[in-house]
């Protein structure tokens, strides 16, 4: 159980900046989820942490040790590599015992540890099969078991479940959160998958093009997007944002979505132009709303129903529940949006507001 | 062809029906014999010759060599033949001498050449020279070196500080030394190739997750890369001994076989017989008894590699 600070890290290769002035605090015992799209830099971050890669600039400290430079193997860090690197000549016994015997653990106490550590994840039955040819369920839980026995500080996890299919995903996912839970380890997760995120991390820093734009819960992040690419990456479908300009001067001002309509009414500070965004999920039909937009498709997903609708230059998505009697492709879609469900972004800077 | 299709044409492998199979073996046949010709006539005619006592000077075309029929005499001579023995005996010697020095040799230099270091890739393609180099040339090179006025005494000399003459390809032991340190020269690049490219093979996670286990590169390399490189291993060994076994022309080259038949391997024995004496049905029955000598070892070596799988 260790704190794991990053101190403006930095990673360049070459002239490519993988990762630029990454600052972050993880909490002992806290699962951070690095979430962001390919090549965001969350994996850079993690082999840093993991020390597979020095850093080009910044520190990484642990319990405020600095460890820039210290060896991986004596940093005490656990790492559940993409495809579990499982040693699958040897059998799942020797898996276990590896790290222990190469630790200089006594026999008695390694068949101990592995004994523990195999009750614990399930796997006792097996200990003396061959890994190869394991499931990938049970293969998880051994390449976790085979770092949890050596009992590291802290956990990494690079993309897990991206080898699993998608109806066993959900499985992964709880057992993962469950055995997170019982070794109260500080836990790193890295994934491009925003649901493994937002199910799984007690926070979530979302990264894109090697900055970390932003850090919270998984309903912090939801909720108040630090910035458009958040609003757009988190959420699926992602937030609406439609750029508009504020009118209506210092009684009632409104947003002014051209051909869209408008907001309605909103308490403003701001002036000018303005992103003005929404989730498609919040929002409200409405015959007499504000808003009006042509439906170009409409998707029947079992419960649910997502609108694409289409007024000028804007684009937004919609996602209603079966029971609400949905327009047809080509009608009009009278809606509103709630103000407290209003999000609004700088057309400049596309910073939140 | 008037009936209805019964059942969709399925994508499993069950879609093959008896009928099907029986086609494809009929379409295949004619060139399922013609492999299984080329590969057997030989050896069918060698076990023919070796049970006659056919010779080309006898006049006689070597279909006709039932003629000759002897039976299995070839085989009890051969069993009595002390120089075949001893050039069998010598072969397993030059082997059993031969391919350890190479593989570990190979294994020290691919350990080496796995990780990058600057100047590598010239250091590479010089180490495969040797390879590339005719047997017979690499015979005459060694050959050259290993004269009494030649350079590996001059070299001797240096470090002795008196003039060294020693007659390496004269004197049997020496003889059968030299002829040993050339293949060496000749094949150790093959090895270090073969065990280069399992090398590299082994799954970089892997020993990545060794690391971050606490294990040490010593540990790694017993745990890790040797077990996960036992299949190449068997292979590149396998390889070597059974070219070992018909190793011919620089030994032929440099030795001549000899003195006497100090440095005579089984191929030098065979060629011998063949071109001095003669007697093809003998040679016929030597080269059989080769062929399943080899055919044991293969066996063993493709057994071994199915339990590492």
């Amino acid at each position: 159980m260790t704190r794991i600070t990053l101190e403006n890290l930095g990673r360049d290769f070459g002239e490519f900046t993988a990762l630029a002035n990454m600052d972050l605090t993880i909490a002992d015992g806290e699962f951070v989820a690095l979430l962001g799209p390919s090549g965001c830099g969350k994996s850079t971050t993690m082999n840093m942490i993991a020390g597979m890669l020095e850093p080009s600039h910044g520190e990484i400290r642990f319990d405020g040790r600095n460890m820039n430079g210290v060896p991986m193997a004596k940093r005490g860090v656990g790492f559940v590599f993409q495809n579990y690197a499982i040693f699958t000549h040897m059998s799942v016994r020797d898996n276990l015992a590896y790290g222990l015997k190469a630790q200089g653990v006594g026999r008695a106490e390694i068949a101990r540890r592995v004994g523990e550590i195999a009750e614990l994840l399930q796997l006792s039955p097996l200990l003396d099969r061959r890994a190869a040819g394991l499931s990938v369920n049970i293969l998880q839980r051994l390449a976790i078991g085979r770092s949890a026995v050596v009992e590291p500080s802290i956990f990494l996890m690079d993309e897990p479940l991206s080898n699993v299919d998608a109806a066993f995903r959900a499985v992964m996912r709880s057992e993962l959160k469950g055995l997170q839970r019982q070794f109260k380890q500080t836990m790193v997760y890295v994934t491009h998958d925003q649901l493994e995120a937002m199910t799984m991390a007690d926070r979530i820093a979302v990264m894109d093009h090697g900055k970390l734009l932003q850090v919270g819960t998984p309903l912090e992040v939801y909720n108040h997007p630090a910035d458009t690419f958040v609003a757009r990456f988190i959420g699926a479908p992602g937030m609406n944002l439609l750029p508009g300009r504020v009118t209506g001067g210092d009684g009632a001002p409104v947003i002014d979505l051209g051909a869209a309509g408008h907001s309605g009414a909103l308490r403003l500070e701001q002036t000018g132009d303005i992103l003005f965004g929404f989730r498609p999920e919040e929002v409200v039909p409405d015959a007499n709303g504000p808003l009006a937009m042509q439906v170009t498709a409409a998707e029947r997903i079992g419960p649910r129903i997502i609108l694409h609708l289409a007024a000028g230059d804007h684009r937004a998505k919609v996602v209603l529940d079966g029971e609400t009697p949905a327009p047809q492709q080509g009608e009009t879609f009278r809606f509103s949006v709630p103000e407290r469900s209003v999000r609004l972004f700088d057309a400049q800077t596309e910073r939140a507001l | 062809m008037t009936q209805p299709i019964a059942a969709p044409a399925s994508a499993t492998p069950e879609a093959d029906t008896s009928e099907e199979k029986r086609l494809g073996l009929w379409l295949t046949l004619p060139a399922q014999l013609l492999v299984l010709f080329i590969a057997l006539f030989p050896i069918c005619m060698q076990i023919y010759i070796s049970l006659t006592d056919w010779s080309p000077l006898d006049g006689i075309p070597w279909y006709r060599a039932y003629e000759l029929w002897i039976g299995l005499l070839n085989y009890v001579d051969l069993a009595g033949d002390p120089r075949f023995w001893s050039a069998l005996w010598r072969t397993c010697i030059v082997m059993a001498i031969c391919v350890p020095v190479q593989f570990f040799l190979g294994l020290g230099l691919a350990i080496l050449f796995v990780d990058d270091f600057p100047g590598k890739r010239v250091l590479y393609s010089t180490l495969l020279v040797p390879m590339m180099v005719v047997p017979a040339v690499a015979g005459y090179m060694f050959f050259m070196l290993f004269q009494s006025g030649g350079p590996v005494n001059d070299l001797l000399s240096l470090f002795a500080g008196r003039p060294v003459t020693i007659a390496w390809l004269s004197d049997p032991d020496l003889a059968l030394f030299a002829v040993i340190v050339s293949d060496i020269w000749q094949w150790t690049p093959l090895m270090f190739l073969i065990l280069l490219a399992g090398m590299v093979s082994v799954p970089q996670d892997q020993q990545m997750a060794a690391v971050l286990l606490g294990a040490s590169w010593t540990r790694r390399f017993f745990t890790i890369v040797l077990p996960r490189m036992k299949t190449i291993i068997i292979i590149a060994i396998a390889i070597r001994v059974i070219e070992n076994f018909k190793v011919f022309d620089n030994f032929y080259i440099m030795t001549g076989g000899g003195p006497g038949v100090a440095t005579e391997t089984i191929s030098i024995y065979i060629y011998k017989v063949t071109q001095q004496e003669l007697i093809w049905g003998y040679v016929a029955a030597i080269a059989l008894a080769i062929l399943i000598v080899l055919s044991i070892v293969s066996a063993l070596a493709i057994n071994k590699m199915k339990g590492a799988k």
